[in-house]
């Protein structure tokens, strides 16, 4: 199989995966929306958690994920990994806006603001103006080898920010509340909200899933095409 | 029960949400299909 084929291969995966978790997304907002009872203080508001916390974690996963695969394209020196990890930071970001928008949403109704600066809240917004100066920097930068060491210091400060935003609530005094799951004891949630809430951790991050197959199938193919491009230049 | 009336933040939420993915799966599918 050659790198072209097994790029469409790729791609084809990624979409049919992708597909389905959109499809599987409109599952998720059914089960929110009319199957999970309305919580007594914040009322409707609330669900918005539904949908906020699974984007935080499909962004932070994919920031950590850039940053590991960073670390390893600096060891390896394979391009592959440095491809692999853009596609990752992109995809982070996109779910960095669905995190940074809902989350506002939410504060409004119940804080009775849009915004504060506080530890949790502008740590998530400096690690993604990162990722967005990764991507504005990676379409700045002509020669691959540089493009992908430059990438890759930025992929890892990056990883390095993921577990102090986690750490955060427990860190400084914020209003953000702290974690539902991702903390020692068990999850803080009646048994309705608990299961929507993992179907949709589950979703999101399938969906992430997808979303980087299929943008790495594309950095695959757009490297292809330089390629092909510089060969009949030189010939 | 009574709950607080903030119904409509939780609409705009799931509204942004789901624009902000389907967009960026129309155009990851987009790109695709040119460079192929």
């Amino acid at each position: 199989m050659t790198t072209r084929e097994r790029a469409h291969a790729i791609a084809r995966r990624g979409t049919v995966l992708s597909g389905v978790m959109l499809v599987a997304l409109i599952l998720v907002y059914v089960r929110a929306l009319m199957f999970t009872p309305i919580e007594r203080f914040q009322g409707p508001a609330q669900k918005i958690f539904y949908v906020h916390a699974p984007a935080a974690w499909s962004a932070l996963l994919a920031f950590a994920i850039t940053g590991i695969l960073s670390i390893l394209y600096l060891w390896l020196r394979d391009h592959r990994m440095d491809l692999a990890a853009s596609a990752s930071a992109e995809v982070g970001v996109a779910f960095s806006v669905v995190m940074l928008t809902t989350g506002p949403i939410w504060g409004k109704p119940i804080w009775g603001t849009w915004w504060t600066w506080d530890a949790r809240l502008t740590s998530t917004l400096f690690i993604f103006l990162l990722f967005v100066g990764y991507l504005v920097m990676r379409g700045a930068v002509a020669d691959p080898d540089t493009r992908a060491r430059y990438s890759a210091v930025l992929g890892i400060m990056g990883l390095v920010l993921v577990p102090f935003i986690h750490a955060t609530v427990f860190l400084f005094r914020t209003l953000h509340p702290d974690p539902i799951l991702m903390k020692p004891d068990k999850p803080s949630l009646p048994g309705d909200m608990l299961v929507t809430l993992l179907f949709s951790f589950g979703v999101f991050t399938l969906l992430y899933v997808g979303f980087v197959t299929q943008r790495y199938a594309l950095a695959l193919l757009e490297d292809l095409r330089d390629e092909e491009a510089a060969n009949r230049a030189v010939s | 029960m009574q709950y607080p009336d903030n119904g409509g933040y939780m609409v705009a939420a799931y509204v942004i949400t789901a624009g902000v993915v389907v967009v960026y799966a129309i155009t990851l599918w987009a790109r695709l299909r040119k460079v192929k």
